[in-house]
C-alpha cells in the first residue's frame, strides 16, 4: 500500500502570466510596425464612442487610423466609429466584462499593421474588470464623464492606478453638473500622482485640439 | 464579475506548473497572494475558483488567499499529492 504524501512546491508566479506575455508580445510588434496603441476604459455612457468617433475623424485626416472595440453583445459602437471613415474592427466579448490580450491578437488578423499609425482600443464599459489585462497598449486612457461625479477615482483606484491618462468627457456639460474640477482632479491624482489630465467636450469640440497635439506629439523611439 | 477568468488564469497556471513535477499528480492546495488594489473580491475569487477546478487535477483543491496591500496577484505555492 503506498501512502499519499503531500508536498509543498514553491510556484512564484503571476496569475496574469499568460496575457502578460500576449501583451508583451504584441506592444513589440506594434512598436516594430510603428503603431502607437491607445486603449479607452470608463464607466458605461461616459462618452468612450462619441469621444473616439471624433478623434478618429479629426486624427484620420492627418493620420493612419483604425479601431478595435468591445462590447458585451451589440455591433452598434463599430457602426457608430466606421462612419468616421476609419477601419473598425468588433470584439463581441458574450457575457465577458473586459478584453483580454488574446482577443486584441485575433481581431488584428489579416490587418496590414504598417498601414496603420494609429490603433484604438476601446475596451467594455467598466471600470473595474478591464484593469488588470494588459493589452499591448502604449497608453492607457480612462475617461470620466462630469455627469458622474468627481469621487469616481476613489470607488475605483485601480483602473485610475493602471491609467497613463486622463479625459474628463462632456465638458461642455460641467456648470449644468455642478461638477468640481478641483476635487475630481485630487481624487484622480490620489489614485495616479502626476496622472495628466485632458478636458474634452466631443460635442463641441473643446479640448480636442490639445488631446489631438498630445497624440501626435514626437516621442522618444518613434519614428 | 472577471473573477472567473482570474479563476481560470490560476487554474491554467497550476497546471501547467503541476505538470512540470511529474507522475499523476493531484493539487491540493493553492497558496495566492492577493493585493487588496488588485481590483478582485477574495470571496468572489473563491466561488469562482471551485468552477474552474472542475475537472481538472485541481478539483477538490483548496484555494488559500494571502491579502497583502498593492496590486499584485501571484500564485507563491502549491500543495501536490502524488
Amino acid at each position: 500500500m503506498t501512502v499519499a504524501s503531500t508536498r509543498l512546491v514553491e510556484v512564484r508566479r503571476n496569475v496574469m502570466k499568460k496575457n502578460d506575455l500576449l501583451a508583451r508580445a504584441l506592444r513589440e510588434r506594434m512598436q516594430a510596425a510603428g503603431v502607437f496603441v491607445v486603449s479607452l476604459v470608463s464607466s458605461p455612457g461616459a462618452g468612450k464612442t462619441t469621444f473616439l468617433e471624433r478623434t478618429l475623424t479629426e486624427l484620420g485626416r492627418t493620420h493612419r487610423v483604425a479601431a478595435l472595440v468591445g462590447d458585451l453583445a451589440t455591433d452598434n459602437d463599430r457602426d457608430r466609429l466606421a462612419r468616421s471613415g476609419a477601419p473598425v474592427r468588433q470584439i463581441t466579448t458574450g457575457t465577458l466584462c473586459h478584453l483580454e490580450a488574446e482577443m486584441i491578437e485575433n481581431a488584428l488578423e489579416g490587418w496590414d499593421l504598417h498601414a496603420l499609425d494609429f490603433l484604438f482600443i476601446e475596451n467594455v464599459g467598466n471600470l473595474v474588470c478591464p484593469a488588470s489585462w494588459d493589452l499591448g497598449e502604449e497608453q492607457r486612457i480612462v475617461l470620466l464623464s462630469v455627469t458622474e461625479g468627481e469621487d469616481k477615482p476613489l470607488k475605483y483606484p485601480t483602473i485610475f492606478n493602471t491609467a497613463d491618462v486622463a479625459v474628463i468627457t462632456k465638458i461642455d456639460l460641467a456648470q449644468a453638473c455642478e461638477f468640481d474640477r478641483v476635487s475630481a482632479e485630487a481624487n484622480m491624482h490620489a489614485a495616479r500622482p502626476g496622472l495628466p489630465i485632458f478636458d474634452v467636450s466631443a460635442k463641441t469640440g473643446q479640448g480636442m485640439s490639445v488631446w489631438l497635439e498630445w497624440l501626435t506629439a514626437p516621442r522618444p523611439g518613434s519614428t | 464579475m472577471h473573477e472567473l477568468s482570474i479563476a481560470l488564469s490560476i487554474v491554467e497556471g497550476v497546471t501547467e506548473e503541476a505538470g512540470q513535477h511529474g507522475g499523476v499528480v493531484v493539487v491540493k492546495a493553492v497558496h495566492l497572494r492577493l493585493g487588496r488594489l488588485s481590483g478582485v473580491v477574495g470571496e468572489a475569487l473563491l466561488f469562482s475558483y471551485g468552477l474552474a477546478c472542475e475537472g481538472t487535477v485541481l478539483q477538490g483543491s483548496e484555494l488559500r488567499i494571502e491579502e497583502v496591500e498593492g496590486n499584485e496577484m501571484l500564485i507563491v505555492a502549491m500543495e501536490l499529492e502524488s
